[in-house]
């Protein structure tokens, strides 16, 4: 392959930039968990996110003020309302958090996938929303901070027709009261 | 699946006593062995009268009255305006004069016999020529009710759930697909709607009083909508007692989803069912005697039956591994109900003791059986073609046959009871 020598040089700039331009998008939407300088260290459980790239690092440490979007979603099996071993880690992470941010107050809504009448997935999505709740009380969160509504199969996340959508929607979401 | 006889001697009994209480007709339909007995019938155009917009809308009228006797169910219509039907080995001839002056219609219906063409009905309508259809329909019904002895359907509405966006609105429109119209635009979540026994109201549920479903109603003409049940945990699946004065829904402010009973005006509840599973979508016997329901209580959803005060419950059929959806025929003899498939759901029917269960609609989904009001057709949702959208069944080996919801994907259904006397079109009785 030949490259002319006026090329080369914009060419090698744009193979070093390309990458670093989109390892820091990643890591935006990635969404590292906020740092909290006045706690001892608190560690991202489970599954730990990418490794930051060397980044333009900037001075100003402020962690970001917590969102519900911290608070991580519970996925279901088919058919069920029981926590798997990854919705219980889920879960610990969420009182955790919840723990850490006493003065919030969120809905938990309950998901199901598209398969089954309205009318059951309703009953189902309550049911795994009630899961939720109960494990947060059960974590120490106090009940009247969670509420809990069902949507059943009516607001998918994902609107397809497969079991990778299907696995999305089996949920209960946190969303803010 | 015979070798359940062993139920036998009880079931029998109870099956034996609602064919008793059921209301004779020449008509059989046989869903057994997917045949039909229909009756040929020979459609002669109306003789136009009046004003010279006459014959245009008796060409129109001619294609509803034909089409509403095909669909009872009953009929097979063959037409005199069509090249090549002739009245082959008919039963009867059907026409009569359509007439028109200013903004009435007359409708002068007449059903012959054959081959002696003696008059065997003869009925006037009027009314608004704006609502001739309605007119037609009424006609239709009248000619059902001749041979059968029940009213048809062709008059009746039927309401259904339309997908706008993220959110559904409850629709309304005629049995044949006529005229569909939004009854709700709040930009919420309207579900499972279910009709008054006099067709004046439609209860739903919808998301739109915040937070999770509640039960609300709305009169079926459309306007302003009143709530129900709003009460802590989730509030759907209401329907009206034969009676009109009892509610069915399913509540959760236990913390469970739960069968009650609440008056009419959604208060004084009363729990049906204790269990720690789901129980959910409620469905009248038309006596009101009895309930068929879904509950998860033996592992997978099925269809259950109890009484009225929530005793003596059993569940319907052992046939299919997950079960959904009942719905009574408003006739008592038999439920219709769907059962899972790996994509998706077919409809099925089963005597009212859960005996005799048949497949009768399958290929990709189909959900939400409802029936008519003469027990003969069932409306169920389906995307069998592609988008969603609502077919009726007459039980019979044709095919099921689409509605036209004007080109929107539709959900739901629920069809109306039979409109009560109080014609509102002005229906004029002679003969």
């Amino acid at each position: 392959m030949l490259i002319s020598n006026r090329l080369r040089w914009p060419l090698v700039l744009m193979l070093i930039v390309l990458p670093l331009l989109a390892a820091s998008c990643a890591k935006k939407a990635t969404q590292a968990p906020p740092t909290q300088t006045s706690e001892p260290t608190p560690v991202p459980q489970t599954t730990p996110p990418p490794a930051p790239a060397p980044a333009p690092t900037s001075e100003s440490t402020a962690p970001p003020p917590f969102t519900v979007q911290d608070l991580r979603a519970v996925f279901f099996e088919l058919d069920s309302y029981a926590l798997t071993d990854a919705a219980r880690a889920a879960l610990d992470h969420d009182a955790k958090m919840l723990r850490d941010n006493g003065g919030i107050k969120v809905v938990i809504e309950g998901h199901c996938d598209e398969r089954g009448t309205s009318e059951y997935n309703q009953a189902l999505g309550e049911k795994r929303a009630q899961a939720a709740r109960d494990y947060l009380t059960a974590a120490g969160i106090d009940a009247s901070r969670l509420s809990i509504v069902s949507y059943g199969k009516e607001r998918p996340f994902d609107p397809g027709h497969d079991e990778s959508a299907w696995a999305k929607n089996r949920r209960a979401h946190f969303s803010p009261r | 699946m015979r070798a359940l006889s062993a139920l036998g001697v009880a079931l029998m009994l109870c099956c034996g006593a609602a064919a008793l209480a059921q209301t004779p007709s020449d008509v059989r339909i046989d869903i057994q062995s997917g045949q039909t007995r229909r009756l040929r019938v020979h459609c002669e155009s109306l003789r136009p009268a009046g004003d010279r917009n006459a014959a245009q809308t008796s060409a129109q009228a001619d294609e509803v009255l034909a089409s509403d006797l095909d669909a009872s169910a009953v009929f097979s219509a063959t037409r005199s305006w069509v090249p090549g039907q002739q009245p082959f080995d008919v039963q009867a001839y059907v026409g009569g004069e359509w007439s028109v002056n200013g903004g009435r219609v007359r409708l002068t219906g007449e059903v012959l016999d054959a081959p002696a063409r003696r008059s065997i009905l003869r009925r006037e309508y009027s009314g608004a020529l704006a609502d001739w259809r309605s007119l037609v329909h009424q006609f239709a019904d009248d000619v059902v009710l001749q041979f059968t002895g029940e009213s048809g359907v062709a008059s009746s509405r039927i309401a259904f759930v339309v997908p706008e966006g993220r959110n559904k609105e409850l629709y309304v429109m005629d049995a044949d697909g006529y005229a569909p119209r939004a009854l709700t635009g709040d930009r919420s979540i309207a579900l499972s709607p279910a009709w008054s026994p006099d067709g004046s109201l439609l209860l739903f549920t919808s998301y739109r009083g915040g937070g999770g479903p509640q039960v609300f109603v709305i009169p079926a003409a459309g306007g302003r909508v009143f709530p129900i049940s709003n009460r802590s945990g989730n509030n759907t699946s209401a329907s009206y007692s034969p009676d009109g004065s009892e509610i069915a829904c399913t509540l959760s402010l236990d913390g469970n989803a739960e069968i009650y009973l609440l008056d009419a005006r959604g208060g004084s509840p009363r729990r049906l069912t204790n269990s720690r599973a789901i129980d959910t979508s409620p469905s009248w016997s038309p006596t009101g005697r009895e309930i068929a329901f879904t509950s998860d209580r033996g592992g997978a959803p099925q269809v259950y039956v109890m009484d009225h005060e929530g005793g003596n419950v059993r569940r319907l059929t052992y046939q299919v591994s997950y079960t959904d959806s009942p719905a009574w025929s408003p006739k008592g003899d038999r439920i219709a109900f769907v059962a899972r498939t790996g994509e998706g759901f077919d409809v099925w029917v089963c005597k009212a003791d859960g005996s005799d269960a048949r497949l009768l609609v399958s290929g990709r989904s189909n959900e939400n059986p409802h029936w008519a009001p003469d027990g003969r057709h069932l409306v169920f949702a389906s995307n069998r073609e592609g988008p969603w959208a609502l077919y009726v069944t007459d039980l019979d080996d044709r095919p099921p046959h689409k509605l036209d919801t004007g080109g929107r994907p539709a959900l739901s259904p629920a069809w109306s009871p039979r409109r009560s006397g109080s014609g509102a079109s002005g229906s004029n009785r002679s003969n």
